[in-house]
C-alpha cells in the first residue's frame, strides 16, 4: 500500500482566456512508505500544484487520490483539516513559523487547540534535531538551518504517513541545506514518505527517486517505472552513498 | 471526521470542553497583540473613549432624571378634585365628598385622605401690615399639611392656621392675632413652608375652621396619597365613580405632570446615551479597521495554521479573543475612568447630590457600558475573523 497516490490527476485553473490553465495533466503518482521523492521541474510547471493537490490543501479537478489506501478525493473542508492534521507533514521554503510562538509551541501548534498537552513531545522532537537548548527561543532567534528543524519537528508532531516539503533547501547555504536533507533521511527511515520539490541539485542526490514534471506532466510518476534517478525504495542505496559526507 | 480535529466534538463535553477550547486561542490571542503595542492600545482607547462616553453620558442622564424625580416628587401625590363648572356644578356637596371617599376607600389604592375645603378671598392684617388671602375652611389640617410653628389640631375648631408666605409678609407666628374680614383670630399655626406645586397654595392662604363659613358647599377636595402612584389610582377610582353617571367633578391630577416630566428625562437619558452610543460605533469601526489590516498582514500565518490541521472553528477563535480581548481591556479601562470621572465631579461640585450619583441604578449604566465595549469588540471582530478563517490556505500561503 502506497502512503500517498494519485491516479490520472488532473488539474485545471480557469485561464485569463478561453482555454483553462492545466497545471497537472492525468498525473499517476505514488510513494511507499519509507521513501524519499524528489519533484523536479522548470518554474511553472505544477510542481506547486503537485504538492498542494498531495497536500489536500487543493483538490483535483479529474483523478482520484488516495492516502494510506483511503480515498481522500472529495472531503468537506473539515475533513481535509482533520485528515491534514493526522496525515500530512507540511515543510515550506519559508520555514513559515509563527513568530509569536517559542520553538516548542510551534512545534505543538497542529495539536495546540486539543485537550492535553504536547509540549513534552515537541520538546522531544527538537531535542531529536538537536534543538534541545533552543526550546524557548523565538523564531527571531534562531538561525534559518534551526528554524527549518523546528518546521520539519512541527511536521511530525502528529506522526504524519507524508511529509511533504516545497523547496525546503531554497533559503539555506549548501551546508545547511545538507544537514537538513540528512534530517530527512532519519524520517524517511521512520517509514515516513517524504516528498520533495525542489530545484536543488543537492535535494535530488539524496532522494531515492527523482520525477520529473514538465507543463503537468510527470515522467516517473510510480516506482515501477524504470526513469527514476535512485530506483525504488527496495535498493536504498541512498543510505550508505550519503554516509561519507553526511554521517 | 469532524472540524474538531482529533478531540471529538465540544458538545460531547458540554461547557467545560467548551471553555477549554477557548484558552489556548485566548492565549495566542493575547501574544498576536502585543506583537504591535501600538496599534493594540489606540484600538483599546477608542473602545475606551466609547465606554466612557456611554457610561458617563448614560450616568449622567440618569443623575438628572433621579434629581428632578427627587425635587418634584411630592407634587404628583395629591389630587384635587373641584366642581365641574361646564355641568353647572357650583360647589362639591357633602354627598360628593362622600362619593370621594367611598371611591378611594381602597386599598388598592393606598386608602388616600380626602380633605374637603371651604373656599374664600378676604383681606388679612397682622402685626406689619395688611394682604389679600385666599381663605379656606378645613375640618381636618394634619391630614394635608405640616406645621412650621405650633401645632396643627387633629379638629379644627377655633384659631387660623397661617400659610408660610403669609405670615412672613405679617409678621406674625403661633400665638399672635390676625384680623381677617374684620374679626380677631388667634394664630394656632403657622404652615411649613409648601414643596410642592398646588393650585390649593398653601403659602398664601390662612386656613380657618368650617364653621367659620356658611357657603353650603365645598369649593374643593384635596386628595392626599403616600406614592404618585396611588395618587394617579386614586384619580382614575374618582373618574370612575363619582363621574360615572355625571361629569360632578374636575380633576387636576399633578401626578400626570410629574409622568410628562419624567417621560422628558427619560427621553433625554436615551438621547445622552445614543450620543455615547455613536462614540462606541466608532470604536467599534476601528476595532474592525485593526483586525481586518492584522489579518492580511497574518495571511499566511493564518494559511500556515490552517495547512498543519488548525480547523477554521480554531482561528476563529484566536481571532475573534483577539478583538474580544481588544474590546474587555477598552470596556474595562473606560468603565474605572468613569467611575473616577464621576467621582472627581461629585468632590468638584458641592451642589450635585452624592446620594444620586450613588444610587444602584448608575451602576446599571456601568454594567451596560461594560458589556457593550466587549460586545462591540466581538461585533466588529466578527467578519475579519470569519474572512480569515475562511480563507483557502492554498490561497493564503501562496501570498
Amino acid at each position: 500500500m502506497y502512503s500517498v497516490e494519485l491516479r490520472g490527476a488532473t488539474k485545471r485553473y480557469p485561464g485569463g482566456g478561453a482555454e483553462p490553465v492545466v497545471a497537472l495533466d492525468d498525473v499517476d503518482f505514488a510513494v511507499e512508505p519509507g521513501e524519499f521523492v524528489a519533484v523536479v521541474g522548470p518554474s511553472g510547471s505544477g510542481k506547486s500544484t503537485l504538492l498542494n493537490v498531495l497536500g489536500l490543501l487543493d483538490d483535483p479537478t479529474e483523478g482520484s487520490r488516495l492516502l494510506d489506501g483511503t480515498d481522500v478525493t472529495e472531503l468537506t473542508v473539515a475533513e481535509r483539516t482533520a485528515a491534514r492534521k493526522e496525515s500530512i507533514g507540511f515543510v515550506f521554503q519559508d520555514f513559515h513559523l509563527l513568530p509569536t510562538l517559542t520553538a516548542v509551541e510551534n512545534v505543538a501548534l497542529p495539536t495546540a487547540f486539543d485537550p492535553g498537552d504536547e509540549s513534552d513531545r515537541a520538546a522531544d522532537l527538537l531535542d531529536r534535531f538537536g534543538l534541545g537548548d533552543r526550546l524557548d527561543h523565538e523564531p527571531a532567534e534562531l538561525s534559518g538551518g534551526q528554524k527549518q528543524r523546528v518546521a520539519i519537528a512541527r511536521s511530525l508532531i502528529n506522526e504524519p504517513a507524508v511529509l511533504l516539503a516545497d523547496e525546503p533547501t531554497g533559503n539555506l547555504d549548501t551546508e545547511t541545506g545538507e544537514s537538513i536533507l540528512a534530517e530527512f533521511e532519519r524520517v524517511k527511515e521512520e517509514g515516513v514518505a517524504v516528498v520533495a520539490v525542489t530545484h536543488d541539485p543537492l535535494v535530488e542526490e539524496f532522494a531515492d527517486r527523482v520525477v520529473e514534471l514538465t507543463d503537468g506532466v510527470l515522467e516517473g510518476g510510480t516506482a515501477g517505472e524504470t526513469d527514476s534517478v535512485a530506483g525504488s525504495s527496495t535498493d536504498r542505496a541512498p543510505d550508505s552513498a550519503l554516509a561519507p559526507e553526511e554521517r | 471526521m469532524s472540524d474538531d480535529g482529533s478531540g471529538g466534538t465540544a458538545s460531547d463535553r458540554g461547557a467545560a470542553g467548551w471553555l477549554r477550547g477557548w484558552r489556548p486561542a485566548v492565549a495566542m490571542a493575547a501574544r498576536n497583540l502585543r506583537r504591535n503595542r501600538v496599534r493594540t492600545v489606540l484600538a483599546v482607547l477608542g473602545v475606551c473613549i466609547g465606554v466612557l462616553a456611554v457610561a458617563a453620558l448614560g450616568i449622567f442622564g440618569n443623575v438628572l432624571a433621579l434629581g428632578a424625580d427627587d425635587a418634584i416628587g411630592d407634587i404628583g401625590t395629591q389630587v384635587v378634585v373641584s366642581p365641574n363648572a361646564d355641568a353647572g356644578v357650583e360647589s362639591l356637596s357633602a354627598a360628593d365628598v362622600a362619593a370621594i371617599r367611598r371611591a378611594v376607600d381602597d386599598p388598592a389604592v393606598g386608602d388616600p385622605a380626602v380633605v374637603p375645603l371651604y373656599s374664600d378671598n378676604a383681606i388679612v392684617e397682622g402685626a406689619s401690615g395688611q394682604t389679600f388671602a385666599t381663605i379656606y375652611g378645613v375640618e381636618e389640617p394634619g391630614l394635608a399639611f405640616e406645621a412650621a410653628e405650633g401645632r396643627l389640631p387633629d379638629r379644627h375648631r377655633q384659631g387660623a392656621i397661617v400659610g408660610s408666605g403669609i405670615a412672613e409678609d405679617l409678621s406674625v407666628g403661633a400665638g399672635d392675632t390676625v384680623g381677617i374680614a374684620g374679626s380677631q383670630v388667634r394664630v394656632v399655626a403657622v404652615l411649613a413652608e409648601s414643596q410642592t406645586f398646588s393650585p390649593v397654595a398653601p403659602d398664601d392662604a390662612v386656613f380657618l375652621p368650617e364653621s367659620a363659613f356658611a357657603a353650603d358647599g365645598y369649593a374643593q377636595a384635596l386628595v392626599v396619597a403616600e406614592s404618585g402612584e396611588t395618587a394617579r389610582a386614586a384619580a382614575d377610582a374618582i373618574r370612575e365613580d363619582v363621574n360615572a353617571r355625571e361629569e360632578r367633578v374636575d380633576l387636576f391630577e399633578l401626578a400626570a405632570i410629574v409622568d410628562e416630566i419624567n417621560d422628558f428625562f427619560d427621553l433625554l437619558s436615551t438621547f445622552l446615551l445614543g450620543l455615547g452610543a455613536i462614540s462606541l460605533v466608532v470604536a467599534g469601526v476601528s476595532i474592525l479597521n485593526v483586525m481586518l489590516m492584522s489579518t492580511v498582514e497574518r495571511r499566511q500565518e493564518i494559511g500556515v495554521m490552517r495547512a498543519v490541521g488548525v480547523t477554521r472553528r480554531d482561528v476563529l477563535r484566536v481571532l475573534l479573543a483577539e478583538a474580544g480581548l481588544i474590546g474587555a481591556a477598552g470596556a474595562a479601562a473606560g468603565t474605572l475612568l468613569t467611575v473616577l470621572l464621576v467621582a472627581g465631579l461629585v468632590a468638584a461640585t458641592p451642589a450635585v447630590d452624592a446620594a444620586l450619583v450613588l444610587d444602584p441604578t448608575n451602576g446599571y449604566y456601568l454594567l451596560l457600558a461594560l458589556g457593550f465595549g466587549v460586545g462591540v469588540g466581538i461585533v466588529s471582530g466578527a467578519y475579519p475573523a470569519w474572512k480569515a478563517a475562511n480563507e483557502r490556505p492554498v490561497e493564503a500561503l501562496r501570498s
